[in-house]
């Protein structure tokens, strides 16, 4: 598994396009962080984590990597679960770059161009890192689970397709006055995707709220689904 | 007969959906017993592939089962002595080709400590010089690259390898050492599955071949041992002596047909009617210039033997 993880993060740090984007992200996330005194949050936004977490498994299995991978001694569950890793590695690092930057903005940069700013207290900065990555945790295994069985960058459609989805529902029952059909939206959505405050969570509140249960049950579902789907897949490869 | 170490009874294997569903493998069954180097024949679309994928688990059988010492194939003891390398080698093209040797070998299980070493002797073995080895993948010729997944099928000495045209591609000295490390894994005793259209080289290191057509297993050829079941061989004298030379050897009561170009085929030649045949030419003041052994797979193929 360690090795999968070794290889997830390589190939991030191996795109040029990926690495321009965040790049870009991470300063203009820095910039607002060391601005507001750490108060705002590692608020990277979703694109971050879309280009970090897009086709983890059907870039492999097109590409015929991942049939060279599966015949050495290695269980799918293991493959699966290393790039799982892999992605909240490779943003836990992305994060921590946010961080650095903002750091280094808030306590070098900023006061050398006479600029206003708030210090940015390190609690700040790991409670924002801690609420980033408890932030990708769901939709990075959302993000999996299609990438098992869909080709290509499908999986990031995929999952928006979901978010609109999900509502709709309920906007159905708003026009035909159906309560029924709202209630039903509202589950699905508190359900699939759980919004937690991980900032309140870490301010101690709504720890084991009911909101941070549904969480952690969607996280499970999903990655179990995503193993269950991958170990009965078939990869075929090359031609007769 | 030895155990088999590869058992595949009765598989069958279709793609598609409803109404355009393709039968890939029908009711295939074959040994392959430890040792022994396994050739599939067969055109495009045969179901050579396909064979292979289930063997190695990336397919599932509709029906039938397959073994592999007596274990599933997905088991991971069987993996870590497997070898595999496929038509294509899709990898990750960024990575050195160093990076991609040591990356399939820490994915074996074996020593990391030994890592530095193994990727250095794999590139050795294929002729890749070590500069080669520090640049990405994606630089790499076809030929290059074809060498180098040969260098990691053949990490660690698997005992069992399956390859899937493993010459495709390359130059003839390329195509020379695949043999070589074919000739080598074959001498300490690995069993190996070779799916190739390069039939002269299939005929040169393999015990036995399979035809498929149409996903069914329509002819089994052993080339080697006293169980060959197809032996020819070809003699070559001056063409202005081919006709006395038929003569010769049809008073010595060997069958041999006139060929092209002072040809002499002889239909059933083991190593003793070969000799034996030579002794005949020699004495009759003929002078052999070439003689050569060969199952002719090839004209199996295009006559239509194949059905």
């Amino acid at each position: 598994m360690t090795e999968m993880i070794r290889r997830y993060l390589r190939q991030k740090l191996a795109s040029l396009g990926v690495l321009v984007a965040l790049g870009v992200i991470a300063l203009v996330t820095a910039f607002t962080l060391a601005v507001s005194g750490g108060e705002r949050g590692l608020e990277t936004g979703f694109v971050s984590l879309l280009l970090l977490a897009a086709a983890s498994v059907s870039k492999d299995a097109s590409g015929g990597a991942l049939q060279m991978i599966l015949a050495r001694p290695l269980t799918r569950t293991d493959y699966l679960f290393g790039r799982y890793l892999g992605i909240l590695a490779a943003y836990a690092s992305f994060l921590a770059a946010c961080a650095l930057i903002a750091y280094a903005l808030a306590t070098v940069f900023l006061p050398l161009f006479g600029l206003e700013r708030t210090p940015v207290s390190a609690p700040a900065l790991l409670r924002g890192f801690g609420a980033g990555m408890l932030g990708a945790v769901l939709p990075a295994a959302v993000l999996l689970f299609f990438s098992t069985f869909l080709p290509g960058y499908a999986d990031v459609l995929a999952y928006f397709l979901l978010m609109i989805a999900l509502p709709v529902p309920g906007l159905l029952g708003q026009a035909l006055r159906k309560p029924w059909l709202e209630r039903v939206s509202a589950l699905a959505k508190e359900n699939v995707l759980p919004e937690v405050r991980w900032e309140q969570v870490f301010g101690g509140k709504e720890v084991l709220g009911a909101a941070t249960g549904r969480w952690a049950l969607a996280v499970a579902v999903f990655l179990v689904a995503a193993a269950a789907v991958f170990s009965r897949r078939e990869f075929a490869y090359g031609q007769d | 007969m030895l155990p088999g170490m590869i058992v595949v009874e009765a598989v069958s294997k279709t793609y598609g959906r409803l109404g355009r569903r393709t039968r890939a493998l029908d009711g295939v069954s074959l040994t392959v017993r430890r040792g022994e180097t396994l050739g599939l024949i067969g055109g495009n679309g045969a179901g050579k592939t396909t064979l292979l994928s289930c063997l190695l688990g990336f397919l599932r059988p509709d029906s039938g089962a397959i073994a592999i010492d007596g274990c599933p194939v997905d088991d991971l003891g069987v993996r870590a002595r497997t070898g595999y390398m496929p038509e294509r080698l899709g990898f990750d093209r960024d990575l050195t080709g160093a990076d991609f040797l040591a990356f399939h070998w820490r994915l074996s299980g074996a020593d990391p400590r030994k890592t530095a070493a193994e990727v250095g002797a794999a590139a050795d073995r294929v002729g890749l010089d070590r500069g080669a080895l520090g640049r990405r993948l994606k630089t790499y010729s076809r030929g290059m690259l074809q060498r180098i997944g040969v260098a990691q099928a053949t990490l660690g000495d698997p005992d069992l390898l399956f390859l899937d045209e493993p010459a495709s591609g390359t130059d003839p000295l390329g195509v020379a050492i695949v043999r070589d490390l074919i000739l080598a894994a074959k001498a300490r005793g690995a069993t190996i599955v070779l799916n190739s259209h390069q039939l002269p080289e299939v005929e040169r290191v393999c015990d036995r071949v399979v035809f498929i057509d149409h996903g069914r297993l329509t002819r089994s050829e052993t080339l080697t041992g006293a169980e060959a079941s197809r032996r020819r061989a070809m003699i070559r004298v001056a063409a202005d002596r081919a006709e006395s030379a038929l003569t010769a050897l049809t008073t010595a009561s060997i069958a041999a047909e006139p060929g092209q170009s002072g040809q002499l085929r002889l239909a059933d030649a083991g190593e003793a009617e070969v000799a034996k045949a030579v002794r005949v030419l020699a004495l009759a003041d003929i002078p052999v210039l070439e003689v050569r052994a060969s199952a002719e797979l090839e004209e199996l193929f295009r006559g239509g033997s194949v059905s």
